[in-house]
Order: structure tokens, then sequence, then C-alpha cells
């Protein structure tokens, strides 16, 4: 056995081991990119580099033996520089999205490119519980929502937005006609109580996400209805019948959410009461907030003070406020936004993890020349955008198959990505020239090889090799033009189911990918 | 070009061999068979031999030899090294891509006649700008001479087949000697034609005198160099030979032998002056004598070990080879010393590694000899990719016994038995002269079984490279013998515990050898006698750039930059001011004009930013840009990076695209603190040579020249070199004689006789013809 230290804490390892398989044996976290177990160590990425007593430079920890005595060190200021500028070197030759544009338009982030190739698939079902993870109205909301989402939709410049509030609306209403309207899955109860304030979209969907999280919600309104600005005489009831909004409120309830209609802060219910009864307690009173001032709750310009983030009130532990009343845009995928993040950071609170997220990192691709665009436009369906009141099934496929899948196959278990989120990394710190475009794709076959996306690490080469794949991807030429391609410019369109699920498997970004999954 | 046919890859196969180690040679024998790799020729090496189809694709794509579309009749390849570099290349490859009507990202002319390339290094630095068409070499090659090039080849083309004249009569004995360089340097710049002439000279007079083919004279500066031993021994010198002068002079050293050939001599003089008399150039070579001051200042400075008998030695002359003390030392090794005592000779001379890093020689070997292998190998690294150095093209062309007797008395102190040179294939004459001294050496009892009747066994063989600079790096090194992509690995594990195939292997570079036999023979202490404390003996250098006498030079270490610069270079050329000396290529730095009193050693050099390296020194004066030298480097190293590392493969791009902005104009005011940030980033963290010091270039300049980038962000190139930047402009002074609207190759100059002319800025390429052909210096550049 070989004695080392790493970190201060000495540890035995036996011959051959590397000093990332010590450390991570030992408990030491060390981050790593390109390294896979069982894998020959691509030492490529560069961002398990740790200091070693008695060598000039930093050494990546995949590639190195341990040897007798050896003194690591894996963690310091120059290291951590040192991995996030590798992060960020790789992002500077980095092209494609992590999530759609659509995606971080919607002001509720809701996942429309999943939610496109559930209805091109015929999965309404699917579709549905897709959208319910982020707009518990999307009846509603399809028939109002100004679709910023469309606004940003890559396609809009070319030959017309996917109709994605129209598509939304389809599988809505789809589910609301249901016998079985979708359901979400709620947490065993948590043994905590939240009131809230206002049953307008904010209160509706908070009190929705915060029910799925364990709490007993109780939902208060001064109103006989819930719906708050839903139910205004601004909205025409052509567009959006009041049968819809209760019927689809109704659904919202019966997940075991308490509604008091007729209720007013002041006269029916104690403010005092509330905020000792309750663990917390959330206002969502819309436009209505100045006589909210008595109980010294902080107004400045008609709107409540709360910080933007944790949606908590100034100086007040437990009250918090979201919506139109606290600033947010007074739009109705806005308010239903705030609600499910003030649920979120309501929950956090109340199961004491008071510690603030990381927010995931996003790369961006930004606008697309229009030769690019037609290259990517040429990979997808060529119908045109739909407007229709009705549409069916077929028409809704085919609509959705419009989509042109700016999101990463990848987005979520993406190692780069959590990587850049985990070191805070810069998109444009490094920025410079491309060594390939997004969309240069090769997805003749089961898996679909984004250039763009590469690291070049060569993992999958070495899959290749094992798997005996012919003709599997191979490097192609030096520096920084290097790449990942088939020999003699062929494609991947030959690779077997089961290596291809081992590419997607083993590639640490979203270069690979399972063509039929996107 | 040859058109697709598997027989001729299957003839490839039978030549070269099947095994997966041969993937690199397989390739080259099927590209020198057709030209270029045809797709289905690499398929058909993947179905008929064990090289898998990724690897041989991951290989071919990676050397800068291999192409895979057809080239031209003809490659024109224009040098874009260090050297030439500072004196135009790149706009004498520009020019001749105008020339032949080139566009856009073809290489080849619309007859497929030629096809025109840049190249790394030819390893001529003295010949600056050089271009290599076939297996010609134009030295000083100018955007205006590029025509006459072109005509040359092609006549040459011609003349091709007809054969020499032969001139050694051989049973009288001769009464003197002619030597002649026939390093690759004299021959770009017409030995072979010189050769020639004087073979016929002495075929048509029949002068009893020996011919002799000598190695480089190191003297580059003065190429072709003739020197001729007459009858009483007395020696005189000859440069800068024409072919014309042969005639004259040798008559002048030599008498022919009898009344009759004298006349016929005469005769056949006269009628050929007659036929030839339109082209007759004039003279202007002249005799130099040893004792002239600047024939003694460049050779007496000097110290010769690698490069003993500099000039006077045939480089495939074994019996001369011997006669001056070879194979002694090999002599020494097997008989009197013990593997142990030839390391603690090398110990104690303090040999260091001549590759760059400066590792102690003995400490590589002790570790090669201790490791327990039953199969050991011994390597020299003949891959010297670095633009601005030629020292190991010479050492091979010259003295390639001397390589092989130092790599066979390592080879006794590793207990290696199997070898191999690894040489670039830009060197051909080099591949040349060490595949025959290897045969010879064989057939002699230097090599093979059985060495000098003992029980010493080493077979050599030599890897042909392929284009591409980190294979210079020693795991590259022996990836690429071993057939495999050639990306540097982390180490350790060194090479002399796991080397080739995984067996220790001892990696030397060509210089490194070619001291070996030396220090044996004269002793360890009269090598370490010279030099300084920590760096011991002679190093070789590539002396070019803007100084008068560029070449060859070996001196003792220690000797300050600027003696070499002044009293062996003979000071800056064209009474311009030194600023700064490039030291080590790209992976070195700038020494400034005024470090230049610091010996050169490896501590002093390292400490001013630069590195011994393998040796290249260009010497730069105040028409050099340090932002456009920097730039240069990085463009290299960065092209030159297999791409495996994030920081090597993308920060040195970054720091390009930096270097290229600060070059037209447009740095950002961020820009240097960014450049360093990624230079360090780059150094802390690359696991090979090339990554760890590809940064350099820009630290150093960046250190003593920090002005110029601060220029360049204000968009002023004070050496008015960077084109973005400058612009040309005709001052009242024009003649109107014409001569530049004539020769711009773009027509930005209209032609205007008698009148002051003008440039048209819009269409001006910057190239500086009108500045170099004007003869009133009307043009100005800003």
């Amino acid at each position: 056995m070989i004695r080392l230290t790493i970190d201060n804490k000495t540890l035995q390892s036996a011959p051959g081991t590397t000093v990332l398989q010590a450390a991570r044996s030992a408990g030491i976290y060390i981050p790593a990119l390109c390294f896979k177990e069982g894998f020959k160590p691509a030492t490529s990425c560069m961002v398990c580099v740790v200091r070693v007593e008695g060598v000039r430079s930093l050494v990546p920890a995949c590639g190195l033996r341990v040897s007798e005595g050896m003194r690591v060190i894996t963690d310091s200021d120059e290291i951590r520089k040192a991995r996030t500028a590798a992060i960020e070197l790789l992002l500077s030759d980095h092209s494609g999205d992590c999530v759609a544009p659509c995606e971080i338009g919607c002001p509720a982030n809701m996942d429309i490119p999943q939610m496109l190739r559930q209805i091109a698939a015929g999965d309404l079902a699917g579709a549905i519980a897709t959208i319910k993870k982020d707009i518990p109205l999307p009846a509603t909301l399809g028939r109002i929502c100004p679709a910023p989402c469309e606004k940003v939709c890559r396609r809009a410049a070319a030959d017309g937005a996917v109709s994605i509030r129209l598509l939304k609306r389809f599988a809505a209403d789809a589910d609301l006609s249901s016998d079985t309207p979708f359901k979400p899955s709620n947490a065993a109860p948590i043994g905590k109580k939240v009131a809230i304030i206002g049953a307008g979209p904010a209160g509706l969907s908070a009190a929705y996400y915060l029910r799925q999280g364990g709490v007993q919600c109780d939902l208060y309104d001064r109103h006989p209805h819930p719906g708050g600005g839903l139910r205004s005489e601004q909205i025409d009831r052509s567009l959006l019948p009041e049968s819809v909004i209760d019927r689809e409120i109704d659904i919202l309830l019966s997940q075991g959410i308490q509604f008091y209609g007729n209720t007013r802060l002041g006269t029916e219910i104690e403010f005092g009461a509330l905020t000792n009864t309750y663990n917390a307690v959330l206002l969502a009173v819309g436009t209505e907030v100045l006589e909210l001032a008595k109980w010294s709750i902080p107004i400045q310009d008609n709107k409540i003070q709360a910080n933007r983030g944790s949606y908590r009130v100034l100086n007040w532990e437990n009250l918090f406020a979201a919506g139109t009343c606290i600033g947010s845009r007074n739009l109705c995928v806005r308010a239903v936004a705030d609600g499910k993040e003030a649920a979120k950071e309501i929950l956090n609170h109340l199961t004491g993890l008071d510690c603030e997220p990381l927010r995931p990192y996003n790369h961006r691709l930004g606008k697309l020349n229009p030769d690019r665009l037609k290259a990517v436009l040429a990979g997808a369906s060529a119908a045109s955008r739909l407007e229709p009141e009705e549409l069916g099934d077929r028409e809704a496929a085919n609509q959705a198959r419009r989509c042109l899948k700016c999101d990463c196959g990848k987005k979520n278990n993406c190692g780069l990505r959590e990587l850049a989120t985990e070191f805070k990394a810069v998109q444009k710190a490094w920025s410079g020239e491309l060594s390939a475009q997004a969309g240069d794709r090769s997805s003749q076959g089961l898996i679909q090889f984004d250039a763009g996306k590469c690291i070049k690490c060569g993992l999958c080469v070495q899959e290749a090799i094992r798997n005996g794949e012919k003709p599997g991807p191979a490097f192609e030429g030096r520096g920084f033009a290097m790449r990942v391609a088939v020999p003699l410019g062929g494609f991947l369109n030959e690779a077997e189911r089961l290596t291809a699920q081992k590419y997607a498997a083993v590639c640490p970004t979203g270069a690979m990918c399972l063509a039929d999954e996107r | 070009m040859t058109k697709f046919d598997p027989a001729i890859v299957d003839a490839c196969i039978e030549r070269v061999g099947s095994k997966a180690r041969h993937a690199l040679p397989l390739l080259q024998e099927v590209q020198a068979a057709f030209g270029y790799l045809p797709h289905e020729a690499v398929q058909r090496l993947a179905e008929r031999t064990e090289c898998a189809l990724s690897t041989l694709w991951s290989i071919a794509t990676f050397y800068d030899q291999f192409r895979f579309k057809p080239a031209g009749r003809h490659c024109i390849k224009v040098c874009v090294g260090t050297a030439c570099h500072v004196k135009g290349g790149e706009q004498v490859y520009e020019a001749f891509r105008r020339h032949f009507k080139i566009e856009g990202d073809k290489d080849t002319d619309a007859s497929q006649q030629f096809t025109v390339s840049r190249a790394a290094c030819l390893g001529c630095c003295t010949l600056a700008p050089a271009v290599q068409i076939g297996d010609v070499t134009y030295g000083h090659v100018t955007q205006e001479t590029i025509g006459a090039v072109i005509a040359d080849f092609l006549d040459r083309q011609k003349q091709a087949g007809k054969g020499a004249v032969h001139g050694d009569d051989g049973d009288i004995p001769p009464e003197g000697e002619i030597r002649i360089g026939l390093g690759s340097c004299c021959v770009a710049r017409g030995s072979g034609k010189l050769l020639a002439a004087i073979q016929k000279v002495i075929a048509d007079t029949a002068i009893r005198v020996r011919v002799k083919h000598v190695g480089c004279v190191g003297m580059c500066y003065q190429t072709p160099l003739l020197e001729i031993v007459s009858p009483g021994g007395e020696r005189t010198i000859y440069v800068k030979v024409k072919p014309e002068d042969a005639r004259s002079i040798l008559l002048k050293h030599f008498r022919p032998p009898g009344p009759v050939r004298r006349l016929t001599y005469s005769l056949r003089h006269t009628l050929d002056r007659m036929l030839t008399d339109t082209l007759a150039l004039p003279v202007d070579c002249y005799p130099a004598d040893m004792r002239d001051p600047w024939v003694a200042d460049f050779l007496v400075r000097q110290k010769r070990i690698a490069t003993e008998h500099c000039g006077t030695l045939g480089p495939l002359d074994l019996g001369e080879y011997r006669s001056s003390g070879g194979f002694e030392a090999l002599e020494k090794a097997v008989r009197q010393l013990s593997p142990d005592e030839i390391i603690e000779q090398v110990h104690r001379s303090g040999l260091r590694g001549r590759g760059g890093a400066g590792y102690a020689t003995s400490l590589k070997w002790k570790a090669v000899a201790t490791s327990q292998s039953s199969q050991k190998y011994i390597v020299c690294n003949g891959d010297e990719g670095d633009p601005g150095a030629f020292m190991d093209r010479m050492l091979m062309e010259s003295y390639p016994f001397r390589i092989v007797e130092g790599m066979v008395i390592a080879a006794r102190a590793v207990g290696a038995a199997k070898g191999y040179l690894y040489i670039r294939d830009e060197y051909p004459l080099a591949i040349e002269r060490v595949t025959h001294a290897i045969e010879l050496c064989k057939a002699n009892g230097y090599l093979g079984e059985h060495i000098l009747g003992s029980d010493l066994t080493l077979e050599l063989a030599i890897c042909r490279g392929a284009g591409a600079f980190v294979c210079g790096e020693e795991t590259a090194l022996l990836k690429s013998i071993e057939g495999k992509r050639p990306a540097p690995r982390l180490r350790p594990p060194y090479p002399a515990r796991q080397g080739l195939w995984g067996m220790p292997t001892l990696i030397n570079n060509v210089e490194t050898y070619s001291f070996v036999p030396w220090i044996i023979r004269s002793g360890a202490q009269s090598f370490s006698a010279l030099g300084t404390a920590q760096s011991k003996g002679t190093k070789v250098f590539a002396l070019a750039g803007k100084v008068a006498r560029g070449g060859l030079i070996e001196i003792p270490m220690g000797m300050s930059v600027r003696q070499v610069v002044n009293e062996i270079g003979g000071g800056i050329a064209a009474g311009s001011k030194l600023k700064a000396v490039q030291i080590g290529g790209p992976s070195g730095g700038c020494v400034p004009a005024s470090l230049a009193d610091i010996p050169i050693d490896f501590e002093s050099l390292h400490q001013a930013g630069a590195i011994m390296g393998s040796g290249g020194m260009v010497v730069l004066d105040e028409t050099d840009c340090m932002v456009d030298i920097a730039k240069y480097f990085l463009e290299f190293t960065q092209r030159q990076s297999c791409g495996r590392c994030t920081f090597c493969r993308i920060g040195t791009k970054r720091m390009l695209e930096i270097l290229e902005r600060l070059c037209v104009g447009k740095g950002k005011s961020e820009d240097l603190e960014k450049l360093l940030e990624l230079a360090q980033l780059i150094q802390n963290t690359s696991i090979c040579g090339l990554g760890k010091t590809a940064p350099n270039p820009v630290i150093s300049t960046l250190k003593y020249f920090r002005d110029e980038y601060e220029a360049h962000l204000r968009g002023v190139c004070p050496a008015a070199k960077c084109r973005g930047l400058i612009t040309y402009t005709i001052s009242d002074d024009c003649i109107g004689c014409t001569i530049c609207a004539q020769q711009c190759p773009v027509g930005a100059i209209a032609m205007k006789p008698y009148e002051k002319h003008a440039i048209d800025n819009d269409k001006c390429i910057r190239c500086g013809t009108c500045k170099a052909v004007c003869p009133a210096k009307a043009v100005s550049v800003k």
C-alpha cells in the first residue's frame, strides 16, 4: 500500500490508484468532467487539477497515480481559479442553449420543448404533467397569455413561431374535459400550515405547489369565488369563459386546499391571529395593498416591499408576498410564476433550508444569423404556423413537430452545466471564435451528435473501441480545430441501439444524445 | 497524380508491414504513391492491416504532411519560420498565391501544376525568406523574384535526367583538394550547381584534384562556400561562388596537365562563353583568407565539439571520421569502461540535455540503466520543429557518424539493444545521410551484433516524422513511433521507466548524443572546464535574423548574447539597432537589447524569460514589432497544439485572438491583463512542454516591451509592421518612374509617367513592394 496525504488527511491506497480515486474513496470531493470510472483518464478538461507538493504546475488528479509520501491539496484559491477558468474556457467554445429560448422567455420557465415533444408523440397525459410542473392554470393561460415564449421562439424569425400557446391550451383542454384530470403527487404532510391571502393566480399557484410540498394551505379571499383578477371585467369573456376558470380552479383546489371566500383581512380574520396560527403567511393581494400599512407592513409606491428573490416581506420573519402586490408585472403568467417561486421559498423556510440555492447556469446561443438559422431549419418540419380556434390531434402533433429543439438533450444531467453552476461560471469570460457551430449535427441514426457541445475528451472514442464499433467516432485534426468525428466524413448512423445508449451515457455534455429522445 | 488502385495500396503494405505500429509509415507510403491520401486507400489500409480505421484517421488528420485532395504536380513550400517571418516570408507566400491566382481555401492553381503551402520552418534560416519547390530550395526570395524562381525551377525540370558530368580520374594521385559544402543551406544557394560546374571543369581540363563534399561549414551567410587546398597545402576560401566562377578559380590554383588538354579546354571555353554570354552574371565572389578579420571573428570565438572538424569532414566518409578520432570513444566505452563508468563520465562532464529543458543527462541515463527490464530502447529526438532552429539538421547532415557513436555509447550505458532516430520529414537530406551512415556503421561493426567484437548489440532504425511540432515532446514522439496519435501524456511515469511500448527508454536530443563521443574521448574534465558553473560545455546555435553573418555556431556556455550578435554575427545589418534576440523559438522568449550582456547559460536565459530551447537564435532589430513576434509564435504553437488539454487548446486560441485584435487596432483596455492571466493559467496547468512554454513569447515581450503593446491599444504600431495599422504614402520625392505602379500586385497605384504617384489605400494590401522597388526612396510607411 502507498501512503499519501490529501488535504492533510493521511490515506493508504493501492499502487496504480489515481489521486482522484484515492480522494473520492476517502470522501474528499474533487470535481471532474471528462473522467469516467472504468475509462482511461482523458486528462483533457483540467477541471480536476490539484496541487502536489514539489511539482511546479497544477496536475490533473484523474491521471496522476499515487506515490509514496505524496502530499496533495485539492482546494485553494489558486485551484478554484484554475477550475473556473477551465470551465469558462470550455464554455467559450460551447455552442448551444442549455434550455430553449422559449423556456427562458416564459416567466414560469415551463419546459416547452418537452411539452411539444410529448404532443408530437401524441402523449397528451405526459404533456399536461410537463405543463403543470410549472403552470397550474394552463387552460386559462392558454387563452389569455400574451405568450412571451412565442416572441423569442427561434422560428419566429423565419416562418413564424411554433403555436406554443395554442398547443398548451390544446393539451390543457383535453385534460379539463377528461374524467380523470391530471393529479400531481403530493408529498406526505410535513406538519406545517400556511395562510395565503388572495386567491388570484399568484395565490392559487402558491397554494398548489405548497400543497405538493406537503404543506396545509388555507386560501383566503374577500371575494366569494377564487380567481382574483381572472374574474375582472377587463377580460373578454368570449376569450376566457367563466366556466373554464371554474373548472380549472375546482381541479386545483380538489388537491386538498381550503378556500375561505368572503373573508376580509381585519374584519373576518385578524392579521395578528394569522401570523400566530400559521407557520407562514403569504400575501398575494394583487392591487389591494394600501390597507395593509396598518399592520406595519412596509409599503412604498403602492407596493409591498419584499425581497424579489426570497419573496420575504422586509423586516418580517415569516411573512411573504408575491405577484402584482410586490410590483411584479401585472401579467397572469408572471403572477403564476411568482406564486410557484414563493411556494419554493416558503417551503425552504419551513423545512429549515434557508440557504440561497444556486441559480442553474444557462448557456445562451443568442440570435442566429440567417445562414445558421437556415441550416437549423433544414432539419425541422416544414409545416407552417397554426392559429385556428380548434385543432385536432394530428394538426397539433404536426405543429409541435415544428419545434427546432433548441434545448439541450442533457439539460438535466450535463456535467458541464452542473460544474458551471457550481463554480458560478460566466459564459462570456473568454468569448471568441467557436470551433464548431451549434446545429452542426449529424443525426442520421439513433445518436444525435452536436459538435458545438463537444469538449473533445474522447470518452466516446474509447467507448467505440470497447464495442468494436465500426466506424466509431475518432479524433480528427489537432489544435483548436480538433474535433471528434467519424472517419472519412461518415456518420454515426450505423451505431447499434445499445452502443448509442452507451455513447449518450458516457458523453459528459449534450454533444451525444439519443435522437429519439429529442 | 496516380489514380486510386487497391493494388498500389497492397504493395505499400507489402513494403512497410501491416502491424499497428506501421500506421504512420503506411500512410506516408500511400501518400507518396498517390500524391495524397484517397479515402478509398485509407479504408483499404484499415481492412488489410492491423491498424484501426479510427487510429489511421486520427493520425492522418493530425500531421501536416497528409492531404486528402490531390496536389499539383509541384509543391511550393514557402517557409514562414521565424527568420523568414521577420524577413517577409508571409508576403512571399501571398505573392505566390497571387501569381498562380489561387484564392479562398484552395492551395493549388487551376492547371493543377503548383500547390502552394506554408512550411513551419525549412531550417534554412540564413537564406530567409526561403522557398522549397520540389527538392530545390531557393533562398532570399522576394515578391519581385518569384517569377524568376519559378522559371528557374521549370528550367531545372527540363535539365533533369541529363546527368551530371563526372570528373574523377581515380588513377592519378590528386594534387590538392577542393572542399565544397553540401549542407542544405549550401545546396539551396546553388552548391549543387557549383559542384556540377567544378566537375565539368575538371573533366574538361583533367586537373588532378580531389573534390570533397563536406558538411555544413557553419558560415551559412556566405554560401556557397568553396575551400581550395592547393598542392602546396595552402587553404583559400571562396564565398558566394557562382557556377560560372568555377573555371577561373580552379585554373588559378591548379594547372591542367599537358598542352593538348589546355588547348581543348580553352577552345571549348571560348565556345561556351559565346553561347552563354547573354546569361553571364557579374562575378561577385572573392577569396577570403582564413586570417581575414571577419572570418577569424566568426570562427575563432567558437569552440567546436558537436561540430568538430567543421567544414573538413566528409559527412559519409567513414575512414576520415575514424582517422580524425571517430569511434575512439566507442572503443574506450566498449573495452575500458563499464556502463556505470560511462554514466559517471557523463555525470562528471556536467552535460545537460540540449533539447530544451536542460535536464542532467547522466540522471536520465541512470534512471534507464537502473530500470529492471528485459527490453530497453534508446531514441534520438531529431524532430527539430522550432521555427528558427536548424542545428540538429546540420548535425545530422554533417556528422551522422558522431550521432550514431553517441547513441551506441549511450546504449551500452543503459543496456538498450534497439533504438530509433526520429527525424522530421522536412529534412530529407538528414534522413538520407543518417540512413547511409547506419548502413556503413553496420557494415563496419559499429552497429548490429557484436559491436567491435564485444557482446554489445544495437539495432538502429529511422522513423520519419510527418509534420507535427508536438512530436518533439518525448511522450508524443514515442507515441508517434508506436503508430498512435501523438498527443503527449501526463508524466510520470517518465519514459525512463515506461517509454516505448511500456519499456524503459532513453530519449535524448541529437546534439546531446553528439557531445558524448568527445566527452568520452577527451575526458569529462575537458568538457566541464568549458562553460559556467551550472551549464557546462558548448552549445550549438542557429544564428539568424538581422545579423550580418548568420550561420551554425558552436560557442562555450557563458558567452554573452551581445558577443554572439556583435562578434560572431558581425552586428546588426544595415545600420539599424539591436532590439532583442529571440532565443528558444516558440517555447522561448525575447532577451531585450538592455539585457544583452547576460551570459548564455540555462539559468540566466530562464531568468530573463527565454529558454535555451533547442538553440534557435533570431536577432531582431528596430523594424521588428514585438507584438507581431508574440503573435507569430502563438499562432505557431496554437496550430501545433495537439488539442487535448482545455487550456492549451482553447486558452492559446483566446490569447491569439487578443493579439490579433491588438495588431489591427481593435484591442480593448482589459486585453493586456487578460493576456497575462491566460498566459499564467496555461503555464500552470498544461501537462506537456508545448503547453507549459507556449505563453513564453507573450510573457517576455509583455514584460520588456509593454509600451509597444500599449501603443497597439492606441492603434499605433511603432515598428510600422502590423499591416492593419499602417499606411504607405508616396512623398514629393517621387520621380514618376512608374516602377511602383508596374510592380504593385493589386493595382493600387495608378501609372502616371513623370507625375507624382499616389497609393489607393483601400486597394493597398501593405505588401511593401512599392517601398522596396522605389529608386527615389519616396515611399514611406507609417
